[in-house]
């Protein structure tokens, strides 16, 4: 094993640790990567990242249930406390407080109905997904339903993407073995990312009329 | 597929926009004038440029307290300052004379002082801001619609969208507000985007949600062949605003109003690239032909877009008619004695029968060979011609004829092309007004 890592190890940090911190790289390069190359566009680096942290703790199933729960939810009390018409902050913290109680409710039906996953799951998966909430509403109310729901199912799609990557137990060796490589390697592709001019893939698609309408130069 | 592939490389995407476009040509302070619509009325009115009419800004707590409200028009917009897609827009239409006066919008709604005070505060806190920074509101002239377009529009205000690069109108597309675009302009919202050749002011294709469409949503309104009214007055308008702003790449909202004529709306830093779709034409070949391009005037930039980008009209017209749209002076290339071509500039009279070739020319191109003669009437009484043959390429179109040849050695035009001679043309009098003599023979 690389030394300094060796060393971490050695010192009492758990590796499951250190291979989390080497998945961001490798996760943040792959949003970049959905962003220049293919055309999902998401809610940036960190909210796909976050939530498919929060999705380790939870496990995949059980989080979605609980995310697309907790928006609905949001959803929903947004529509109602438009009615009222409140300023920007504290609208919002009554839609969170709302989403809260949701939570704390559904941790009721979970022990009526005997599901161990609500006992087991780590608060801050919960708290995660709870303050979120706040993202997905203001594109809401910036994007219109149409905008934030193609955002939000984006996210939801690069979300799950870097779970799956973050859960592969080959690659998680991988990263304590070799993590210089794994640095170096999303380094380069994120500087050629960078310098991208291409058409995305759903551009490709997007403009595809405007494209057979071209008439190339004859050659002379 | 391979052929598509390249075809493709004339498109413009987002990431080319970003990296090659609005980075090396609009800087920081690029950005500050773009999204701060204030700012940006203020730098184009000074630069004599008309823009709509500020009837009030308020900026802070203190402006609302003090604010006059008796002192607003009956019909106003109400603005966020730093607002996004249209969001945070209030219009209204009419003032109610009973207490407590309300203000009456689009869908017949009343609005009450209270009711803009609570907006105004939601304006303030910056919800509709780009960054959720504190925000200004403002009170601005709501423009009043061209009777032209109304049957095209559904309650709001169509504009007209240009993208200016290096003082050239890349190209053009007009902005319908539609029922499912709340009434808004925004083609991201539902609106519809019109594709408008930049030759003549005439609309071409039209999108909505990217999608290729003929007639307005549920009527049976075709949206090609409109004419946009003061169409060089709206190129020449972006050019200069595009100078003004020193912003490199640009896109600018201009409305046409009923009583101003042509007005700014506003700047766009970010043009959105479904204008490319509704023109049906890409925009990085476009892009790659200006760049470099010395422009000194105005004119010379709508010039050069309205040769380079402009026919796609006239394609189409000669299209259907299967005859070519030529101007009121086009280059033609006579044939000598030995089938050799000598380019000269024409004139196109549709008022005489035959063409007349300048003597002196004919004489020059070995032509002179004298088939018969006609006597012909002008205004100078009756006087005998010589005919002789010529043949002459105009518009990729070879014509076999005979011609009168007279002195024109006085005249600007060594020939002049008259009605037998044109049967397979059609004549476009706003084609080619400027163009230049080319150096001849």
């Amino acid at each position: 094993m690389f030394f300094p890592i060796q060393y971490l190890i050695n010192h009492g940090i758990p590796q499951e640790t250190i291979s989390l911190l080497l998945m961001i790289p490798i996760i943040a390069t792959i949003i970049a990567l959905s962003r220049q190359v293919i055309g999902i566009k998401g809610f940036g680096i960190y909210t796909p990242l976050i939530i498919s942290f929060a999705f380790l703790s939870t496990g995949l199933k059980f989080g979605l249930m609980l995310f697309l729960a907790i928006l609905l939810v949001g959803t929903l009390s947004r529509l109602v406390v438009k009615k009222l018409r409140l300023l920007y902050l504290p609208r919002m913290a009554i839609i969170v407080i709302i989403v809260t109680l949701t939570v704390i409710g559904a941790m009721y039906l979970g022990i009526y109905a005997n599901r161990t996953e609500v006992i087991t799951t780590s608060i801050f998966a919960i708290l995660i997904m709870i303050t979120l909430i706040e993202k997905f509403i203001a594109a809401q109310i910036e994007q219109g339903a149409r905008g934030a729901i193609i955002l939000t199912s984006e996210t939801l799609i690069l979300s799950i993407i870097s779970f799956w990557v973050v859960n592969w137990s080959w690659l998680q060796d991988v990263v304590v073995q070799y993590p210089v490589w794994i640095i170096i390697f999303s380094l380069l592709t994120n500087l050629l990312l960078g310098r991208w001019t291409g058409l995305r893939l759903f551009e490709y698609y997007r403009f595809r009329e405007v494209i057979k309408n071209v008439e190339l130069p004859k050659k002379k | 597929m391979l052929n598509f592939l390249k075809k493709s490389e004339y498109v413009l995407g987002l990431n080319a926009r970003n990296l090659s476009y609005l980075r090396p040509s609009n800087s920081r302070r690029a950005l500050r004038i773009a999204d701060n619509k204030l700012l940006a009325k203020r730098i184009l009115s000074k630069a004599g440029l008309p823009v709509l009419e500020t009837y009030g800004v308020i900026s802070s707590y203190d402006d609302l307290k003090n604010f006059d409200w008796n002192n607003l028009p009956p019909t106003f917009v109400l603005k966020p300052n730093r607002g996004l897609g249209g969001e945070g827009i209030v219009i209204v239409y009419g003032r109610r004379e009973k207490e407590p006066r309300p203000w009456v919008k689009a869908n017949r709604k009343m609005v009450s002082i209270e009711d803009l005070r609570d907006h105004i505060r939601n304006i303030l806190e910056g919800i509709y801001s780009l960054t959720g920074l504190p925000d200004a509101a403002f009170f601005e002239e709501r423009v009043k619609l061209l009777k032209l377009l109304k049957p095209y529009s559904f309650r709001g205000i169509p504009d007209i969208r240009i993208i200016v690069y290096n003082s050239v109108p890349i190209i053009a597309e007009m902005r319908l507000p539609t029922e499912e675009s709340g009434g808004k302009a925004n083609l991201h919202l539902g609106g519809i985007g019109v594709g408008i050749d930049m030759g003549t002011g005439i609309t071409t294709c039209s999108i909505q949600r990217d999608r290729l469409i003929e007639y307005v949503p549920g009527k049976r309104v075709p949206l090609r062949g409109i004419q946009i009214p003061d169409w060089q007055e709206v190129l020449r308008m972006a050019v200069y605003a595009q100078q003004a702003t020193r912003i490199g790449f640009l896109g600018i909202d201009i409305a046409i109003d009923r009583d101003k004529g042509p007005v700014i709306l506003e700047l766009n830093v970010r043009p959105g690239l479904a204008i490319q779709i509704a023109n049906q034409s890409p925009l990085k070949d476009r892009l790659q032909r200006i760049k470099g391009l010395k422009i000194k005037t105005i004119s010379k930039g709508v010039k050069i877009a309205q040769d380079l980008f402009g026919g796609e009209i006239e394609e189409e017209l000669e299209g259907i008619s299967g005859r070519r749209v030529i101007g009121i002076n086009e280059p033609i290339e006579i044939l000598d004695a030995n089938r050799n071509r000598h380019l000269t500039m024409a004139k196109i009279d549709t008022g005489a029968y035959r063409s007349t070739v300048c003597k002196n020319l004919a004489e020059k191109l070995g032509l002179n060979k004298v088939i018969s003669r006609k006597k012909v009437k002008g205004a100078l009484g009756a006087e005998e011609r010589p005919i002789i043959n010529l043949s002459f390429v105009m518009d990729k179109r070879l014509v076999s004829t005979e011609t009168f040849i007279a002195d024109r050695s006085e005249m600007k035009y060594d020939i002049i092309v008259g009605r037998k001679d044109l049967k397979r043309f059609l004549v476009d009098p706003a084609k080619n007004v400027f163009m230049k003599k080319p150096k001849i023979l």
